[in-house]
């Protein structure tokens, strides 16, 4: 799969999830380096923390070889129902969800093998 | 869900599994007596493989599970080679090849069509881990092996050799249709690889008409049920119950409640989603069901019921549940009252059974679209077995997926119907 197509399916599912409760604001924001880029999505609505804790705990789900080489082809291509966010959890590196104001902000890290934490603004444990 | 929690749910698993082939093993030498038991099981491997053969029917029950317990454990070896944890998908691919062993699968079929899915793999630079799911369930066309290999005519080695390569072939061509088909149906159908196998051997089909050869139906349907037959999915089915009670503790009944609230669609893992212990109460009761349902209609327990009972066990874990899976079977068995078909034959009663292929759509879109699934399933799947020569096992995954796709698009056309603006 070229770059760009597997950054419009991750586009994809991820505002399909956040366009589900309809912000009247929507912003990506994406990074791209040779090895893996970071996407960062924001919106204006009103998230409970349990909700935020529930993205989170989707979002950075075990990592699923079997079903992300197979399953994970549906990545922001099929579109009918509700978006399912263990999709793309199983092919990040890491994903932070913080509350800002009254929206959220989905910070999201994806890379090969080569992937290299320094290149990007991961925050540390306990840097928060 | 933490580290050590789902390394001691592979280990209960694996451990669980072995347990069932191993007593699948000691059940078989006790029915027929070692010799005749793995006597059959080798004549078993050079056997014709396509629609409907009941292995209990052509070797006995002994020899069919002696095949059944060797094709499950072939799938725990390679599951183990891509390092892969157990959970909810691979239990499903597990339970699904034991059961179609005993009609259609042996080791000796399936292994080429593995390999070609791990050429595949090698070629776009993907891990055997990547494409095991495809590879575990891509099996489904192990009936085109032993077509070549000992329907065609063709003798010693070069039989071997041919069925071999082709076997390789077809399993090579699986991942891209797999992938491409999935989008068909969005998920909504859970035999993914029915369809995908389905696809590819009208091709195969086509090309060995277009040659000449003439398929010939196969029925092979066992109707002597033995009380070993009747009491093996029950007894199964308490077993993945209790273990799954002692697992989930406390939390089993409401685990298993939360099961009922999915929807099923692929790839819906019970086991990362809930529980282990819930998904094995949900395959149990799912096992008792089916096998209630056979028994009430007065159906027959052999090879391929038996067979579909341990598949739909099997999904307990990866998408189907009692809630999601009932509308559909409802409405096979409308369909099947109209048209005047009878519930013990064959087709109606496997695509019973296999109809929780469907269940996503019940879960998604209510009862209305699950019971209307089902009653266009049972119609279709009496013409896909001969388009595609009766070499996918998994033909009820094949009219199914198709079913899905039909069912998918016409929701999705519907729901597009207002202006996206005032």
């Amino acid at each position: 799969m070229k770059r760009k197509d597997l950054i419009l399916h991750l586009i994809g599912e991820i505002s399909n999830f956040l366009l589900e409760s309809d912000p009247r604001r929507l912003v990506i924001s994406l990074h791209q380096e040779e090895n893996g880029l970071h996407l960062c999505i924001l919106d204006e609505n009103t998230h409970t923390k349990e909700e935020l804790s529930r993205i989170e705990q989707k979002l950075n789900s075990r990592k699923r070889p079997e079903l992300a080489g197979y399953y994970g082809s549906m990545t922001g291509h099929d579109m009918l129902g509700a978006s399912r966010l263990n999709l793309l959890g199983w092919q990040v590196k890491h994903c932070d969800v913080s509350s800002i104001g009254s929206g959220i902000k989905i910070d999201i890290w994806l890379g090969g093998d080569a992937f290299q934490n320094d290149q990007f603004t991961i925050p540390e444990k306990g840097d928060e | 869900m933490k580290e050590n929690v789902i390394v001691n749910q592979s280990k209960t698993l694996l451990f669980l599994l072995v347990f069932i082939m191993f007593s699948f093993i000691v059940t078989g030498i006790a029915v027929d007596g070692a010799s005749t038991a793995f006597k059959g099981f080798l004549e078993l491997q050079f056997r014709p493989a396509r629609l409907i053969s009941d292995y209990i029917s052509e070797r006995g029950i002994g020899a069919s599970l002696i095949n059944a317990a060797a094709v499950g454990i072939t799938a725990l070896i390679l599951i183990s080679i891509a390092k892969v944890q157990l959970s909810g998908a691979t239990f499903a691919a597990i339970f699904t090849m034991m059961g179609f062993a005993l009609f259609g699968k042996t080791p000796v079929n399936i292994l080429p069509i593995i390999f070609g899915v791990y050429l595949a793999g090698k070629l776009v630079g993907k891990t055997f881990s990547e494409y095991l799911i495809i590879a575990l369930f891509g099996t489904a066309l192990g009936p085109i092996v032993s077509l070549i290999t000992v329907e065609m005519g063709l003798t010693g080695l070069s039989a071997v050799a041919v069925g071999t390569g082709v076997g390789i072939a077809t399993g090579f061509m699986l991942p891209a249709i797999a992938v491409s088909v999935l989008h068909f149906h969005q998920g909504y159908s859970l035999y993914n690889i029915g369809l995908t196998c389905g696809f590819f051997a009208l091709f195969a089909a086509s090309f060995l008409r277009a040659g000449g050869y003439v398929f010939e139906g196969l029925m092979l349907w066992n109707t002597s049920n033995s009380a070993v037959l009747i009491f093996l999915v029950p007894v199964l089915s308490v077993i993945l119950i209790v273990t799954g009670i002692f697992s989930a503790g406390k939390n089993s009944w409401k685990d298993l409640l939360a099961i009922q609230k999915h929807t099923g669609r692929l790839p819906s893992d019970f086991m990362d989603l809930e529980s282990m212990g819930g998904s094995l109460i949900n395959a149990g009761l799912l096992g008792l069901a089916g096998s209630a349902y056979i028994l009430i209609i007065g159906g027959d327990f052999n090879g391929p019921t038996i067979g579909g009972l341990l598949t739909i066990m099997g999904f307990g874990a990866f998408g189907t549940h009692l809630r999601n899976s009932w509308p559909v079977v409802v409405g096979v068995i409308a369909a099947s009252l109209i048209f005047g078909k009878s519930l013990t034959s064959p087709g109606v009663l496997l695509a019973a059974i296999f109809c929780t292929t469907l269940a996503p759509i019940a879960g998604a879109f209510g009862v209305i679209a699950g019971f209307i699934a089902g009653f266009i399933h049972l119609v279709l799947v009496h013409q896909t077995g001969s388009w595609q020569g009766g070499m996918n096992l998994y033909n009820n995954g094949f009219a199914g997926g198709l079913t899905a796709t039909l069912i998918v698009s016409v929701i999705a056309w519907y729901r597009s119907r207002k202006s996206v603006f005032k």
